[in-house]
């Protein structure tokens, strides 16, 4: 029981190793407060969640929303109680601009720049000096790189069928169009009352109205997924601009057998025996060419091509956007392709391939850009208290190079001027412009018309537009999506000369 | 900028850097204790040498690192027993205050002595000093130099 | 024999006592002084940033509580104790954060009385706040012996389960748990007062045993452990908090409990084995207990990704990381913060639960981090004074005291920031609550109690024969 012993030790050691492991604590709880109060700040603070976020919609103006001639897409305006609501230009940009409405959250542009419209976004810096002013918001008007007057054309053209049209600068990625049909009121939406009765419809509308088809809808391609396979291709290689295949022609008539899967055609009769290279096969959207173009490419580069494009991702973009995909991967070839039956379906965009419109107009505007993807952009601007901030073009990466971009351009080129294309593009071409483009006939598998497919540009040599257009369930690509693509693109190069 | 919106600015930035100067002035005085207790000499202020236990508890020799307070008696319960039968149950307490050491006697049946001498009530002691309880004696000496 | 010897303490302790006589505590006033102007500063932000004008928020109030840390030094100067300087302002400095805060919620989450006279949240917060400083000073003053304490260790091991079973068996309901006792009109929670009495009882123990638990070894396959009957104590430690967990519902006091006992008998006995099983013991009671208890996995699955249920039951710890995120580097300034949703705080139960989260966003990660410090500080210091403390019932006495500070504010911090489950134990000397105020009042007076460093110069020998015999043999 006696107290000094040699084993006995101080107690002032252990004490040190505790206040060790608390100093250890602290330290930890000091680094978990900057990661909540700096490193995930800008995201909390601009979460609908957020009560300051919530207060802010109901008392602070939001900022406005205008395209790029400066016409206002979207206001404010007070109702009898005082509180604020919004009121939109029309029903051509609900889907784009979408809706913020105090009962049934927000939607569009108006969730994805939430933050900002509502005044509460902005760099860390400025967040921080901004918390020390007597009015802590901000709101910032958005300036769109759309125009209204092209959008509400695209809209119309579209008519009441459902579908989408996407239309860009390839020179810099403006989004200058971006139509979904059909459209809604996002201006009832908005207005308490009549939100409710406008909600409910719109929840049981069988149609879908408020699914943006351009960025969410996601589709088969059908032959425009031929550029894909054809960047592919050419990018990897494996074929040159003047590959042709000796088993071609002769397959034309009764189809290419590929592991007992019989790939049919139909142009057997404009082109005969002829071999075709890549302007031939595009001219007359030849499946068994493109199918052995794919076969030859191999599932791993047209996986990897595709996904150079923006594939397998959501596209960088202001809005969210569907995940487009060669194949659903769940093979175990190269790429994750079933067989090579998968595969070359793939390659004339009937595998297990789904698409969204917007990734699409992203194909025909790197062809145009001489293979550079650049990212799509809405918003160009936001204006606060303290000036405008403008986002600038920017390149992501180049997926092709200018000589295979320039083979393509003149293959689609063929396949929209050329008499022979013309059969499967008519009245795409815009009168006096050399236009590029690609019709898709998208089969469903023998559920009613298939979808209704173009992409393209123009002009040819210097595109300063380019665009896809889907339409669901409308019938052969020729026949609708090509001469309304035509006639969208020649109210742009018009208007905008 | 609006000059009352600056003033508020100041004022705020002026409560959290008062804190931290707060902060300071303590870490300060703190490590102005620290150095303080550094110079302090070793955590023990002495040690007693068992100078001679017929019983052998505690046995002669031994020595004991002693705390401020150290009760010596025959009871287990204190710092060091001492089995004589000439010790009371509770029968001294040494003490540290201040810089010196000190002894007092708790009213034991047989007393202690220090240097041969009766302690009465509170008695101070130098190093060196002998105190004899019973028949035991131990001395007082300085902490060895950790 | 003098009379003073004759009344030696019947513990077999001399007095120490030694006659009072005021000494100024400077370091002490001066950091009083500078806790009182960065307290009157905040009091003006806090005023601009609630009606945008200058003055004092509740000048009257904030006077009061300056008032009361003025008169608790005063007190302690006159008392003439060499206890520790540091320790009430950095407290005081947290409470008076503590009564800016409480003044700037809404009034009216916790009301005392009636009609016109009724006392809003910061003015009751104020009378915990004043009560506590008087506990603490007189604490500090009068306590000079620890003899009651280490004496009755089973005694007072005694009070504190008793106080246990009485909340199990009479205590009211709130909100699913059971932590509030009733006596009349005075309600309170017996934990707080628990864990001080925990902690007397495990010092009086490891302090008496320690040589014994240091000293003689049970094999456990590779594990060295002290003698299995003395591993008793922890057993029932164990046993005592797993019973708080499911009776009354409190996570929070169990998590305290566990963590200030190992790191209290790793602080006595310098054995890893013991923590080592004391966590495994630890987890397989959490395990258990996630298996057994719907709450306890709730709070476990809130805690693993509180996003998951934003709305439900994951919306307190969302908005407290809402809060930290408003705030930001240096915050949104004292009244500017906390952006009320149809007429309700963002966050349920802020002044208890939340109050780090409510200052992290007005005083921003700047202010938090300060106020980690103030806690650091007051940890450091308490077990400084437990380093230096005389003997070793003092030393795990004064470690053990100062834990219960440092895990319990940790633990809420770490709740607020979800680094651990969010249990609902207060923040020490911040959050609303008097059980919470005065208990930790308790364990500061007990802290500058066992801080003092005896009286100098040194007291005369009370027998003044002895100094006649020492310079008659100085001279001989």
């Amino acid at each position: 029981m006696l107290a000094t012993t040699s084993r006995r030790r101080p107690l002032g050691r252990t004490i040190v190793h505790v206040a060790l492991a608390l100093t250890v604590a602290f330290g930890t709880l000091a680094a978990a407060g900057g990661y909540w109060a700096v490193i995930k700040a800008p995201e909390l603070v601009r979460s609908p969640l957020d009560p300051a976020v919530i207060q802010a919609a109901r008392t602070v103006p939001r900022g406005t929303i205008l395209d790029r001639d400066g016409e206002v897409l979207a206001r404010n305006q007070k109702d009898a109680n005082g509180e604020l609501f919004r009121v939109y230009r029309g029903e051509s940009i609900s889907q784009v601009v979408g809706y913020a409405s105090s009962r049934y959250g927000r939607a569009g542009l108006e969730l994805a720049y939430d933050a900002e419209l509502s005044g509460l976004g902005g760099d860390p810096v400025s967040d921080a000096l901004r918390k020390f002013g007597t009015d802590p918001y901000d709101p910032k008007d958005l300036t769109l790189a759309l125009s209204l007057e092209l959008q509400r054309a695209a809209v119309r053209a579209l008519g009441d069928r459902k579908g989408a049209v996407v239309m860009l600068d390839p020179r810099n990625g403006e989004v200058l169009a971006m139509a979904s049909t059909p459209t809604y009121s996002a201006s009832a939406l908005a207005d308490p009352a009549t939100a409710d009765r406008t909600f409910k419809a719109l929840q049981e509308d069988e149609d879908e109205p408020l699914l943006p088809r351009a960025t969410l809808g996601r589709y088969v391609p059908g032959s425009v997924f031929k550029i894909v396979t054809a960047i592919a291709g050419l990018g990897s290689g494996a074929v040159t601009p003047r590959t042709t295949y000796a088993e071609q022609p002769g397959a034309e008539e009764d189809g290419l057998v590929v592991d007992g899967f019989r790939i049919r055609d139909g142009h057997h009769l404009f082109t005969g025996s002829e071999r075709l290279d890549l302007v031939g096969a595009t001219q007359v959207s030849c499946n068994i060419w493109y199918a052995l173009t794919g076969l030859e490419t191999g599932g791993a580069d047209l996986v990897e091509y595709a996904e150079r494009l923006g594939f397998g991702e959501p596209l960088p973009f202001d809005l969210p956007t569907a995940i487009s995909q060669v194949t659903n991967g769940s093979g175990d070839d190269p790429g994750g392709f079933v067989d090579d039956v998968e595969l070359a379906n793939a390659a004339y965009g009937q595998g297990e391939t789904f698409v969204t419109p917007l990734q699409m107009a992203l194909v025909a505007s790197t062809v145009a850009s001489g293979g550079e993807l650049r990212r799509p952009r809405l918003v160009t601007a936001m204006t606060g208290e303290r000036g405008t901030q403008t986002i600038g073009p920017h390149t992501v990466r180049r997926v092709l190079d200018g000589g295979d971009a320039a083979a393509i351009t003149e293959a689609m080129v063929a396949a929209v001027e050329t008499e022979r294309g013309q059969q499967y593009t008519s009245g795409a071409k815009v009168p006096g412009v050399t236009t590029a483009g690609k019709s898709g006939t998208a089969e469903l598998g023998g559920r009613g018309e298939p979808h209704s497919w173009f992409i393209g540009f123009a002009p040819a040599e210097a595109p300063r537009v380019a665009i896809a257009v889907l339409v669901e369930e409308a019938g052969r690509g020729a026949e609708v999506a090509a001469p309304m693509a035509g006639n969208l693109m020649e109210l742009w190069l018009d208007s905008s000369e | 900028m609006d000059p009352f919106l600056l003033v508020i600015w100041i004022i705020r930035l002026l409560f959290l850097a008062l804190l931290y100067l707060f902060l300071a002035r303590v870490v300060g005085s703190l490590l102005r204790d620290l150095r303080a207790a550094a110079r302090e000499p070793g955590a023990s202020p002495g040690r007693l040498v068992v100078v001679e236990s017929p019983a052998g508890e505690p046995e002669a020799g031994r020595s004991f690192d002693l705390d401020a307070i150290t009760t010596l008696g025959r009871d287990v319960n204190n710092a060091i027993v001492i089995d004589d039968p000439f010790a009371s149950t509770e029968h001294a307490v040494l003490t540290f205050r201040g810089r010196s050491w000190y002894v007092e006697d708790l009213e034991s049946t047989n007393g202690t002595f220090v240097n041969g001498r009766a302690v009465a009530g509170v008695s101070p002691l130098g190093f060196g000093d002998e105190v004899s309880i019973g028949q035991v004696r131990l001395r007082l000496e300085r902490a060895r130099s950790t | 024999m003098t009379a003073a010897s004759r009344r030696a303490p019947a513990n077999a302790l001399p007095r120490i006592l030694g006659p009072i006589r005021p000494r100024p505590r400077w370091t002490e006033a001066r950091l009083l002084a500078l806790a009182a102007i960065a307290l009157v500063v905040g009091s003006v932000s806090l005023r601009l940033g609630l009606e945008g004008e200058f003055g004092l928020a509740n000048a009257a109030g904030l006077g009061i509580y300056l008032g009361a840390l003025g008169l608790a030094h005063l007190a302690q100067v006159l008392a003439g104790r060499r206890t520790d300087q540091v320790l009430l302002p950095v407290v005081g400095l947290l409470g008076g954060i503590s009564l800016l805060l409480m003044q700037r919620l809404p009034q009216g989450l916790v009301t005392l009385g009636e009609g016109e006279a009724a006392l809003g949240l910061g003015d009751v917060q104020l009378v915990w706040l004043v009560l506590g400083i008087a506990v603490t000073t007189t604490i500090a003053i009068v306590v000079r012996s620890d003899a009651w304490l280490r004496r009755y260790k089973y005694t007072w091991a005694a009070v504190g389960i008793a106080l246990l079973l009485l909340t199990f068996i009479f205590g009211a309901d709130v909100a699913g748990q059971r932590l509030t006792l009733r006596l009349g009109p005075i309600g309170g929670q017996p934990s707080e007062l628990l864990k001080v009495i925990l902690v007397v009882f495990l010092a009086g123990y490891l302090s008496e045993n320690r040589p014994l638990l240091i000293e003689q070894d049970t094999r456990l396959g590779p594990l060295r452990l002290p003698p299995l009957p003395y591993l008793a104590p922890m057993v029932a430690m164990w046993a005592i908090a797993l019973g708080i967990v499911v009776i009354q519902r409190d996570l929070g006091a169990a998590l305290l409990f566990f963590a200030v006992f190992l790191a209290l008998t790793y602080a006595a006995t310098g054995r890893l084995s013991l923590v080592v099983i004391g966590l495994v013991l630890f987890l397989a009671g959490s395990a258990l207990m996630a298996n057994l208890f719907e709450h306890v996995r709730d709070r476990i699955d809130i805690w693993l990704d509180p996003f998951a249920d934003p709305l439900g039951a994951g919306y307190q710890i969302v908005q407290s990381l809402h809060a930290f995120a408003r705030g930001g580097l240096l915050g949104t300034g004292l009244g500017n913060g906390l952006p009320m949703v149809g007429g309700r705080l963002p966050i349920p139960e802020i002044h208890t639960d939340f109050p780090l989260a409510a200052l992290g966003e007005e005083l921003g990660l700047v202010g938090v981090i300060a106020i980690l410090g103030l806690y650091f500080v007051v940890i450091q210091r308490g077990l400084r004074i437990g380093a230096s403390a005389a003997d070793d019932f003092r030393a795990i006495l004064a470690t053990g005291l100062a834990l219960i500070v440092g895990v319990q504010a940790f633990i809420i911090a770490a709740g607020n920031l979800k680094v651990l489950p969010l249990t609902g134990v207060t923040l020490p000397f911040v959050s609303y609550g008097g059980s919470s105020l005065l208990a930790n009042a308790v364990v500061v007076g007990l802290l500058l109690a066992l801080s003092d460093r005896g009286v100098e110069p040194p007291p005369p020998p009370s027998s003044a024969t002895g100094w006649r015999r020492r310079i008659q043999r100085g001279s001989a």
